[in-house]
């Protein structure tokens, strides 16, 4: 089976949902899954192909979503303009994170990066002047695509379609590239990498950074689609958790596999969310128990994720040739 | 001029002096044999050399252009290419995408370092396992996949640590030809070696080392006679 | 500064308590190179425990310290056997996300039995203040750390004299070589992630009258934790009762000055340079180099 194939089949299936679909629960359905796995894509860029895993990505989901909703709200500035801004300050941050990614390894660079998210988001639930504190920015809705006001949710399928297909098209690259080989030879051993003259430190570097500033493009896209930031929700280590999950799921460093993990956490969410969103609010942890067992289970169990577990499969039946 | 010097290099770990004044130069396309018990050293000079242990006096110079200070990605594009004694095949990649890491740094195009790496792997008599995972090797093949990756980066000078150890008595000769073949095409190499006979048979020249400081350099057979290279060896075996 | 009594002894009161949290992560650190991600959700247990018992059965939580000792003691061997032990020769990263996934389903089981709301333990002695010359405290804090004093000497001792305390600095060593001593390094394992829960439940039921209880309790507490266990080291008990005393003092020396708004700021700041400067503690050596691998 060809390489894009499945990615053609998914991505394509998305495009076909609004023509098909009307109905606004399952539009927004779609593109929540269409921006998680966006998300989880880009942190998959520093966790799964650098090996660099890290617990306060919604550090740089925050950035890009504050940077879009202040600049917004403040300045009435364009959210575009505070896209651009939330990449710039995430890309910094990001090339901080992965300059303690070459002094900290394993559990200690997963402890930075969540002292990190932390310190961001006590910043920001504490500056009232500037942030508006723990109460969180309402986003308003300026009509039209420059504003980010979309009120059809057709309009976000195609929007977050294109922001799944350049993260897919990311990844790909970091498989078949030369970057993309020197970053799995690092992953896998250091040492060995830079004795074969791979600037490890410096591509490790860049890798984070990058995934700093595809995070920062997802978190703001989101504050627009949804218009409401909280510091709570977009700083957390929850969140941060989430993205890691479905790429997990999915396949740790596999191009389509964040995307796949999200169709299952999100629909997994979103069905729960509206079976028991009037019963009470405690039953919504339902679902991160799910998560909390998935991720136990998973890392266990199927440590290649489902791209892996599927592309075995297919293989022992023949159906998918050997890897060029 | 000298191809590769080594002039004064001592390194300390906390208490215990790993190198101790180590001088020794290596000329143009010689084959040089680094010998010693357990702890005298020799592993150190290597990462000192390679740029991975930083040396707290001295200095390795490679054709005049000094490496110490260089990180290893450096010292390896100057030309300096080494194996390690643990073996360390990237595990989750293919026997050929192995030796394209290191062919990539030689080219910018993904095509042609496959090419490349498809080439060496003939070389090194791996052609038929390109497609294999590093795991499933035997002792024997992983040495040469380690070396063909080396191999791949183009290197001037190759450093080989232990290539016959922990590998069965039938795959020696084939590696022992192998790297023979390899300074015969005009490689320099210096190479770590426990296994006496087959260093007295390949190698040009001997630098023993003992307790971290240079006992004896020459040609083989006079450093194999020569009386403080056999106590060391024999102290040490007694010691045991 | 007629303050400076009052924050040395605030700050010793609250660095014994940070301090029995953090030796229970220290030593499952050091034995088991493991870093628990859900310790927090032990401590919010503890809390959970003291609560219910005092809001059902009126129990005094420091009767429930006694009764709570052999249930988390059970609760973690029985959160070793079927978590951590299929994982225990894994690479770090499964590791991390195993206790993550432990902690999210520990602290979501948490709000599904018990919703988010903030609960109270409030014994007849609550309100009660003793005063020192220019010193005043509560005696919840008083007792708090005093027990955690007890806990942390009593664990020490443990781990210096015990034939299992031996066994287990042993294998922090060198599990290889401890293998081949014939020392199953699994029931090892077992034992000090168990004591290590113990360590950290005592700590929250100690917590429950002093700090609302809810489902994310452990968070602040396991995040100090942090702090304190790389500041002494991670895996150095003795480092972590100095770094427990540092972070505390950082806190409420923090709290006084610019207020407590912005405390948490200064320590994560100062976590991070730790991490920068010293990520093997102020006094470890060990421990750092043979993460990397």
């Amino acid at each position: 089976m060809a390489r894009g194939v499945p990615a053609a089949v998914f991505f394509g299936l998305a495009a076909l949902g609004p023509l098909v679909v009307r109905d606004a629960f399952l539009l927004d359905g779609l593109i929540l899954i269409l921006l998680w796995g966006a998300t989880a894509s880009a942190w998959n860029v520093a966790g799964g192909y650098a090996g660099q895993v890290s617990l306060g990505h919604a550090a740089f989901f925050g950035l890009g979503a504050y940077s879009a909703a202040l600049l917004g709200t403040r300045w009435s500035l364009s959210p575009w303009i505070g896209l651009l801004v939330g990449v710039l300050l995430s890309t910094v941050a990001g090339l901080i994170i992965g300059y303690l990614s070459n002094r900290l390894r394993g559990p200690y660079f997963v402890l930075a990066t969540i002292a990190f998210s932390q310190v961001l988001l006590i910043v920001a639930s504490r500056w009232r002047g500037f942030t508006a504190g723990s109460e969180g920015i309402p986003v308003p809705f300026r009509p039209g695509f420059w504003t980010l006001g979309i009120a059809d949710k057709r309009g976000w399928v195609y929007l977050v379609l294109a922001l799944g297909v350049l993260l897919y098209l990311v990844q790909q690259y970091l498989e078949r590239s030369r970057r993309g080989y020197q970053l799995a030879a690092v992953r896998e051993d250091e040492d060995a990498a830079l004795s074969l003259g791979v600037a490890a430190r410096r591509l490790k570097v860049v890798a984070i950074a990058a995934s700093a500033a595809l995070t920062a493009v997802c978190g703001a896209l989101w504050a627009q689609y949804v218009g409401f930031v909280d510091p709570f929700y977009v700083f957390s280590v929850d969140l941060s958790v989430r993205f890691a999950l479905a790429a997990i799921i999915g396949g740790l460093g596999t191009a389509l596999g964040p995307f796949l993990g999200s169709v299952l956490i999100t629909t997994l969410e979103t069905y729960l969310r509206a079976q028991f969103g009037g019963v009470g609010a405690g039953l919504i942890g339902i679902y991160l128990i799910i998560y909390g067992c998935a991720l136990v289970l998973v890392v266990r169990f199927v440590p290649q994720g489902l791209v892996g577990w599927l592309g075995d499969r297919l293989r022992r039946h023949g159906l998918a040739g050997t890897a060029p | 001029m000298s191809f590769l010097s080594i002039s004064g290099v001592t390194k300390r770990f906390g208490g215990v002096v790993a190198n101790r004044d180590v001088s020794f130069e290596v000329a143009p396309g010689e084959l040089v044999g680094v010998i010693g018990p357990n702890g005298a050293g020799k592993s150190t000079l290597f990462e000192i050399i390679t740029g991975f242990y930083r040396p707290d006096e001295g200095e390795v110079r490679l054709e005049g252009t000094r490496l110490t200070g260089l990180s290893p990605d450096r010292v390896c594009r100057l030309g300096v290419a080494r194996t390690f004694q643990k073996l360390r095949p990237f595990p989750a990649m293919t026997v050929l995408e192995n030796v394209m890491v290191g062919a990539l740094t030689r080219t910018r195009d993904v095509r042609h370092a496959r090419e490349h790496a498809r080439e060496i792997l003939e070389r090194v008599g791996l052609g038929d396992k390109a497609h294999a995972h590093g795991r499933t090797l035997s002792t024997g093949q992983r040495k040469r996949l380690e070396l063909a990756r080396a191999l791949a980066t183009r290197p001037r000078l190759l450093l080989l640590d232990e290539v016959t150890g922990g590998v069965d008595q039938g795959s020696i000769p084939g590696l022992v030809r192998l790297v023979r073949e390899l300074h015969r095409d005009g490689l320099t190499v210096l190479v770590i070696e426990h296994n006496m006979r087959v260093i007295t048979a390949v190698a040009q020249r001997i630098v023993a080392l003992y307790l971290g400081e240079v006992i004896a350099d020459g040609p083989p057979d006079v450093v194999a006679r020569e009386r403080r290279v056999v106590e060391a060896y024999l102290g040490q075996a007694y010691a045991q | 500064m007629s303050a400076i009594p009052q924050l040395v002894v605030s700050t010793i009161l609250l660095g014994g308590i940070y301090a029995l949290i953090a030796v229970g992560l220290t030593l499952i650190f050091g034995v088991m190179r493991v870093v628990n991600f859900a310790h927090g959700e032990f401590v919010m247990l503890g809390m959970y425990l003291a609560f219910w018992a005092f809001a059902l059965l009126a129990l005094d939580p420091y009767l429930v310290l006694v009764v709570s000792l052999p249930v988390f003691f059970l609760a973690g061997f029985a959160s070793y056997g079927l978590v951590m032990r299929p994982v225990i020769r894994e690479s770090h990263n499964v590791q991390i996300f195993t206790t993550v996934g432990l902690s999210i389903a520990l602290q979501n089981v948490a709000l599904v039995l018990w919703t988010g709301d903030f609960r109270f333990v409030r014994p007849a002695y609550y309100s009660v203040v003793v005063r020192l010359g220019t010193t005043a405290f509560n005696v919840s804090q008083i007792v708090a750390f005093a027990v955690a004093v007890l806990f942390t000497a009593a664990l020490f001792a443990f781990m210096r004299w015990s034939y299992a305390g031996k066994v287990m600095r042993a294998t922090a060593q060198d599990r290889q070589a401890a293998a081949l001593m014939g020392i199953d390094t699994d029931r090892v394992y077992g034992l000090t992630w168990a004591i290590g829960i113990v360590c950290v439940g005592a700590a929250g039921v100690l917590l429950a009258p002093l700090y609302p209880v809810y489902p994310t309790a452990g968070l602040q507490f396991v995040l100090i934790a942090y702090v304190v266990v790389v500041l002494g080291g991670l895996g150095d008990m003795a480092g972590a009762l100095l770094g427990s005393l540092i972070v505390a003092a950082v806190e409420v020396i923090g709290s006084y000055v610019i207020g407590t708004a912005w405390k948490e700021v200064l320590y994560f700041l100062l976590f991070i340079a730790v991490l920068l400067v010293r990520p093997a503690g102020f006094f470890g050596q060990r421990g750092a180099e043979q993460l990397g691998a």
